[in-house]
Parts: structure tokens; C-alpha cells; sequence
């Protein structure tokens, strides 16, 4: 039988400023038909890079050295662009990471579901539509025909990827590129992305690769398995047994980097005080506006306490109003209720003086976002440093020492933040939070878009500054594995409510909230 | 700085905005060592000589050189347009800014201040400013740099609240940094690419706008060179020696296109995505 999709020898170049970059070394691979093949590898290991080569869309700076990408039996890299963009939709479908980004933003979504069927699958509108009602009807979205008449921004994230995974299969394509179709998306979001499609494959046996850096998630969605470093592909082999018996070094590095939750990485207990309290938190974004009722707040009346010294992982679906907790306890979004620190009351933002300030510090998810550009490493540790204290004589030994802290090397102080990968400016970030030497460290989803053996290197990092300055981590995070290893206690969020607050211990007992039990069960088992 | 340099050459736009600059900025440096005549020296042998060997633009009505004219009151009308450009984008810049972090009631008193004072329309305001402080080139410059500021402040609000909303800018905030901490070193350098290519588009207005208030009598004093008081005096011979009108409506038209060809090639320099 003839592949579907087969790369022989393929090598690509990027040339930036001085001199090339390889990207792609030498790559073979082979998709049968109805067969998923899943790519697994660091960032930057040129996973998505192969992607867009097989579609065709490559920057302008790419030099494909040599090589051949043959669909069935089309040579794709021969092709002029007008029979491109006959092959793109048509015999080669494409869902992205992000789908808040992939739907235009001014057209309803049933527009942009016929027109794709219109131009792929020569229909007429009418006949697309009834499709689209179909279609939508089949990935398991309540009232599609409601759905069609609705903008992108007013469908959830986890609706607009089932429409674009529909509308990707409903043009019928030979293959079907997924590039970390879940990654933006919450675990139980997630795990019932990946049930669709284990359903859509079955019946429609279209091939597809599927890129992801979530190794349990790939082991349950494909049949073979490939790993790339660097640009070239280190092993493949079937699904069952990669994992199990990885036999690159690659691969056991990616494996051992997974979150194990029976693998407790913190075994001491918390100290008694009480270090913060919430008492009935609540978060509302708007103010009531004349002739306009006020929106449902983001959080309704939440309360927790944390420990000195505890690590207290917060856990819940996008929109639960995790991150509402964060921005409150920092004083960046009104609230109402009370926080106690150090049994002194806070009643909002104006009550957050010098010392509070100094004590609760937050880590940001993105770290591209959160240095700015505009300032050197060193510029942007100094600021803290000469607002919480430490004289100016000895600044740059200080800096030195933050940067040694994190294990980076001293000399990165004079670097700019686009001249380090993702892994070291959030190491960056979290030099700036302990550069206040504070009580209280907020860690909103930090390792979320970093992949699995940085994410490990991060969370041994950030242990060993607990066991060093014995500050408290309250960890927002919606990677259940991870936060089983290291937490004391979880709480968990649904709908801005705090549904469970519980000993780590306690999760898997009987008496825990529905939710969390859902919760518990949508996340990936572990592979290996 | 050199990088952007190398960018800018590359893009047509660019370097020809690059060459035209380049040649003002040495009618502005070396304007009175440049000129064959004295500008101010008077020849009624020589009344509306025509371009030739002797003059090389021609004469005007007082048989002074035209060229000599020109090169000597560049140091007058560019220095000008461009401190004018300059005052306006630094305020307007700063007042945007400002208005992006203060938000809520704050930012809606000053951002419908600005509206109020952009319904007036640019150079009727200039007019009522020079009137006001009195005629001379100082304070038309002034005039002028009040009239952009506005402008200038809506162009960087837009881009300061895109700025605001960035996590560095709410990592300062939970810090405890004052305000004019964030505004200025935080959020600026950050919102400064594009004020930056505004600023030199809006040079040639200041330009325009300048040799206008000058033309009006308004700006700059006889007997001084200023271009566009050079193009009001010629005015009335314009049947007779169209040239001492055209030759310094050229130079201004020069100027206008140099500086707004350099701010299309900073556009396309200034964009990191553009990878050529």
C-alpha cells in the first residue's frame, strides 16, 4: 500500500543574519493510510517547522536544501502555488494550536464553516449549510444552529476547536496536520477534544500526524510515534511500546521529564502560622454601568489560608477564576471581602503597602510578556532590589548573585530578554519575585507553555528556593500531575466557587466534590 | 542603531528618504559657506535675472540670489519644523501615555479635552496661538508644536493601552513602582517605534505649516530666508520670474517627501517580522 504522506531525505535551512540555521536534517518519515502518527520533541526541535513545510507555508528566509514531500502520489515541494492552494483544505487539512486566533473575528461561524465547504467541496451554499448543520451536530455541540449565527468571540474555546476539527474533517482530506490541538485548552476540555477525535478517525480513517510535547496525550492518540532533537528524527517507533522501552537517549529524557503524581518531590509539612488568609473573596471585572445590570464577578466569595512555607495548588478549567485569585491577593483587580497577612487585615489594593508588596510576589504565565523588552536582564532585577532594599554599592554582586540563584550565569545580566529561549527568561522572572526575598511566591500557570523537561527543570528549580528562603508557593496551574507531586494541599475551582480544598492525600478518597473527581480522571494518565 | 541603518538602506523608500535628508542637513551646516552670493546683498542691475552662469536659480526682485537665498535660510526653516515636531511628540507622547495608565475617569476627561481641541482645525489654531503670542519664529514654532500634540497624544494612547495591558507593566504595578516610574520607563521606550514613524511624517507638515504661517506673515520676518516667506514674496512676480517662486516650493516639496520617504522606510525597518 502507498503512504499518504511520505518525506524522503527532507533538509531545511532558515537564514537569519550571519550565517544558516539548519532546521531540518535528513528527515524520512512515512504516514500510511488511516494512520496518526504522533511527533513528540523539545520546542524548537522543528516539530512545527515540519509542519508547515508539508503545507507549503514556509517564511521567506527557508531554503529547502534537498529532499522530497510526496502526497500519494503528488510531489508537493514541484507544485506551483495555484495547485497548492488546491491541495490545502482540499487533501491536506490543517487544525492549529490556538483556536481563538484561527476563526476571523468578524465573521459568524457558520460563514466560515460553509465557505471552507464551499470552495473544498464544491457545494452549493445551500447544501454547505445543511452540511455544517451536520457536521457541527456530529462533533457533539448542543443547538448548532444557533452556534452558526454566532461570532467566534462568543463561543468558548474548547467550541471553537470541535468547529474547527469538524470542518477540517468535513472537507474529506487524505491527511489532517493537528499541531497541539489541546495545549490551549483545559484538561477536561482537552480529553474531550481527544475523544472526538479518536471517534472522527475511526470513521472516517483519515490519516493524520499529530504534533504535541505531551507525551501521554500522544501515546493515546497515535498508532506510531516519532521523536525529533534538533531537527532530526532520533527514533519511531509504535505507540505501545516507545515509552515503555524508549530506546534513544532523547526519548528517556522526554519520558523522565514527565509529571508522576505517586513521585512526591516535597515531603516536609508546612509550618502552623498562618501566613495569608482570604476570607470570601470576590472579583468583579466591571463596575455597574446606568440602564446595564453588573456582570457576574469572576470569583464568589472564596476562602483559603495558606501556611508558612505551604505549597497550595489551585486547580480548575479555564475561566474558573484561578487567576482572579492571583490578581486580587496582588492588589490588580478590585475586590471585595478581606485578605489577612501576617494577621494584619487588608481590605483592598490601597491597604497593599511597601511590605506586603515586598512579601507577595507573582510569576507570570508568559515570560515573553512578562520582561520588558526594552530593559536588560540586569536592569530589570535592579528595580526590585533598589525598592526593597539593599544598598546601590553592592547591585551588580546582588544581580550576580539572583542570576546564580536561578542557575543562570552572571554575564546573562548584561543580555537582552529576546537573546534567551522561553525556559530562561522565566527563570529570569522568578530571579525578579525572589529578588523581594518574599513570604509568598503567586505562580500563575508558569510552566504551562513551557515543554515537559524545562517545566521539570523549572519545578526543581523553584523547590530548591523554597528549601533555601522557606517561602510559601500558591500554584495555579491546570496540569493535575504536576501539582500532585508538589503540593500540600489542592483546591479546586469551577465557576469561580471553591468547590474541594483538600490534603494531597485526600484526593482520591470517596468523599471528594464530583467535580474534582471528573477533574482527577480527564487528566492523562502518565506514560512509561 | 547602525542595524536599523542597514535596514533602512535596504528598502528603496528608505534610502532615498536617507540621500534627500543628507543633502538639507548640509544646506543646514554648510549653507553660508555653500552659497556663491551674499543672500542679502542687493543688485538692481541684476533685478529678476533669469537662471543662467551668474544666478544660478535666477534673481529675485531685489537682484539677490536665489540658490544663496535657499541655502542660507534651510538653517531657518528646518531646524524649526523639526524642534516643532520634536515639542509636539514629546508632549503628546508623555500625555498619551498617561492617559493609557491613569484609564477609567482620568483618561476619558483627557482624551475628550484632545478631541475638543483636534475640532479645531490645525492651522486656525496655530493662527490663533501666533496671534495670541505674538508674531516671530519662536513662537510659531510653538504654535505649531501645540497644534500636533493632540494628534500625536491619540496615535500613542492607542498603542500605550495594548502596552498597558502587558505583564511586565502589571509586574511593576504589584511592585508598588510610581507612576511616572511605569510611565516613563517602563511603558514609553516601549511605545516609541511608532511615535517615532509618526514624528516623521508629521516633520514635513511642521514644514508646510510653518512656511504657511510664515507666507501669512505670521512666522518668520522679512528680510530673513525663511522658505516660506521666500514663496509670499514672490507671489506677486510670479508672471515675471516664476522662478523665485518655484525654486523655494521645490525645496519645501523636497523636504516633505524626504522625511516622509524616511517614514516609510522606518516603518518597514522598524518591523521585526519583515526578515529581509
Amino acid at each position: 500500500m502507498t503512504a499518504v504522506l511520505s518525506l524522503r531525505d527532507y533538509t531545511l535551512d532558515y537564514l537569519t543574519g550571519s550565517r544558516p540555521l539548519r532546521v531540518l536534517q535528513d528527515i524520512s518519515l512515512d504516514i500510511a493510510p488511516g494512520e496518526v502518527l504522533g511527533l513528540v520533541g523539545e520546542s524548537g526541535s522543528g516539530k512545527s517547522t515540519l509542519a508547515w513545510a508539508i503545507m507549503r507555508h514556509l517564511p521567506k528566509n527557508a531554503r529547502e536544501l534537498s529532499g522530497s514531500i510526496r502526497l500519494g502520489d503528488t510531489d508537493l515541494r514541484s507544485l506551483p502555488p495555484r495547485e497548492l492552494t488546491r491541495i490545502r483544505g482540499r487533501r491536506i487539512g490543517m487544525v492549529f494550536q490556538d483556536p481563538s486566533t484561527a476563526l476571523n473575528p468578524t465573521l459568524t461561524v457558520g460563514r466560515q464553516v460553509t465557505e471552507t465547504l464551499v470552495t473544498n467541496r464544491g457545494l452549493t451554499r445551500r447544501a454547505a449549510w445543511d452540511l455544517a448543520l451536520e457536521l457541527l451536530g456530529h462533533v457533539e455541540l448542543r443547538n448548532p444552529e444557533a452556534l452558526m449565527r454566532r461570532y467566534p468571540h462568543e463561543i468558548s474555546g474548547g467550541e471553537k476547536q470541535r468547529i474547527l476539527i469538524a470542518t477540517a474533517f468535513g472537507c474529506r482530506p487524505e491527511l489532517i496536520v493537528f499541531d497541539e490541538p489541546t495545549t490551549a485548552l483545559d484538561v477536561i476540555t482537552g480529553a474531550r477534544i481527544l475523544d472526538l477525535f479518536a471517534r472522527l478517525r475511526a470513521e472516517t480513517g483519515v490519516a493524520a500526524l499529530y504534533i504535541s510535547h505531551d507525551l501521554a496525550l500522544v501515546s493515546r492518540v497515535a498508532d506510531r510515534v516519532a521523536v525529533m532533537k534538533k531537527g532530526r528524527l532520533v527514533e519511531e517507533a509504535p505507540a505501545a511500546s516507545i515509552f515503555a522501552r524508549p530506546a534513544h537517549e532523547e526519548t528517556r529524557k522526554l519520558v523522565a521529564a514527565v509529571p508522576r503524581p505517586e513521585n512526591r518531590l516535597v515531603h516536609d509539612r508546612p509550618g502552623e502560622r498562618v501566613l495569608l488568609a482570604a476570607e470570601a473573596v470576590s472579583v468583579r471585572y466591571a463596575r455597574p454601568r446606568l440602564f446595564r445590570p453588573p456582570p457576574p464577578p469572576a470569583t464568589h466569595a472564596v476562602g483559603f489560608d495558606i501556611k508558612a512555607g505551604e505549597i497550595l495548588g489551585i486547580v480548575g478549567e479555564s475561566g474558573s477564576g484561578k487567576s482572579s485569585i492571583a490578581r486580587a491577593l496582588t492588589g490588580l483587580a478590585d475586590f471585595s471581602g478581606g485578605i489577612r497577612f501576617d494577621g494584619r487585615p487588608i481590605a483592598s489594593a490601597r491597604d497593599m503597602d511597601g511590605a506586603y508588596r515586598r512579601a507577595v510576589q507573582i510569576v507570570f504565565q508568559h515570560p515573553d510578556g512578562s520582561l520588558n523588552p526594552r530593559q536588560t536582564v540586569g536592569e530589570i532585577l535592579s528595580r526590585p532590589l533598589k525598592l526593597f532594599g539593599t544598598g546601590q554599592a553592592n547591585l551588580s554582586a546582588e544581580i550576580g548573585r539572583l542570576l546564580e540563584q536561578v542557575r543562570l550565569p552572571a554575564a546573562y545580566a548584561t543580555r537582552w530578554p529576546h537573546q534567551l529561549s522561553g525556559g530562561e527568561k522565566q527563570r529570569v522572572a522568578i530571579a525578579r519575585a525572589f529578588a523581594a526575598k518574599p513570604s509568598l511566591v503567586i505562580c500563575d500557570e508558569i510552566t504551562a507553555p513551557l515543554d515537559v523537561s524545562v517545566q521539570a527543570s523549572i519545578i526543581e528549580l523553584l523547590l530548591s528556593l523554597r528549601a533555601e528562603t522557606g517561602a510559601a508557593y500558591l500554584f495555579i496551574t491546570h496540569d493535575i500531575n504536576l501539582i500532585r507531586q508538589i503540593a500540600h494541599r489542592i483546591a479546586v475551582m469551577r465557576r469561580g466557587e471553591l468547590v474541594d480544598l483538600l490534603p494531597i492525600d485526600a484526593v482520591d478518597a470517596d468523599h471528594v466534590h464530583p467535580y474534582t473527581r471528573d477533574l482527577m480522571a480527564a487528566s492523562p494518565t502518565p506514560v512509561g | 542603531m547602525t542595524d536599523l541603518l542597514r535596514r533602512l538602506m535596504r528598502t528603496p523608500q528608505g534610502a532615498i528618504g536617507l540621500i534627500l535628508l543628507a543633502v538639507l542637513a548640509a544646506a543646514c551646516l554648510f549653507g553660508p559657506w555653500l552659497a556663491p552670493h551674499d543672500p542679502e546683498k542687493m543688485d538692481f542691475l541684476g533685478r529678476f535675472r533669469p537662471l543662467g552662469a551668474q544666478n544660478w536659480f535666477g534673481a529675485d526682485q531685489f537682484g539677490r540670489d536665489v540658490l544663496s537665498r535657499l541655502l542660507v535660510g534651510a538653517r531657518s526653516t528646518l531646524p524649526m519644523a523639526l524642534a516643532a515636531t520634536l515639542l509636539g511628540t514629546v508632549a503628546g507622547a508623555v500625555v498619551g501615555t498617561a492617559s493609557a495608565y491613569l484609564g477609567g475617569r482620568w483618561d476619558e476627561a483627557i482624551m475628550r479635552t484632545i478631541d475638543a481641541v483636534m475640532a479645531v482645525p490645525g492651522l486656525l489654531l496655530a493662527l490663533l496661538l501666533v496671534s495670541t503670542l505674538g508674531n516671530g519664529a519662536g513662537n510659531a514654532m510653538i504654535a505649531i508644536a501645540v497644534t500636533f500634540a493632540p494628534g500625536m497624544a491619540r496615535v500613542t494612547r492607542a498603542v500605550a493601552l495594548t502596552v498597558r495591558g502587558q505583564d511586565y507593566v502589571k509586574s511593576a504595578t504589584v511592585r508598588g513602582e510610581r507612576a511616572s516610574w511605569i510611565i516613563f520607563r517602563e511603558m514609553l521606550p516601549n511605545v516609541m517605534a511608532p511615535v517615532v514613524i509618526e514624528a516623521t511624517i508629521r516633520v514635513s507638515f511642521a514644514v508646510m505649516l510653518f512656511a504657511t504661517l510664515s507666507f501669512l506673515g505670521l512666522g518668520a520676518q522679512p528680510p530673513a530666508s525663511e522658505w516660506g516667506l521666500m514663496v509670499a514674496e514672490a507671489r506677486q512676480y510670479v508672471h515675471q520670474a516664476p522662478w523665485i517662486l518655484i525654486a523655494p516650493s521645490l525645496a519645501i516639496a523636497m523636504t516633505a517627501i524626504a522625511f516622509n520617504l524616511l517614514g516609510d522606510g522606518l516603518r518597514d525597518a522598524m518591523n521585526p517580522r519583515d526578515e529581509r
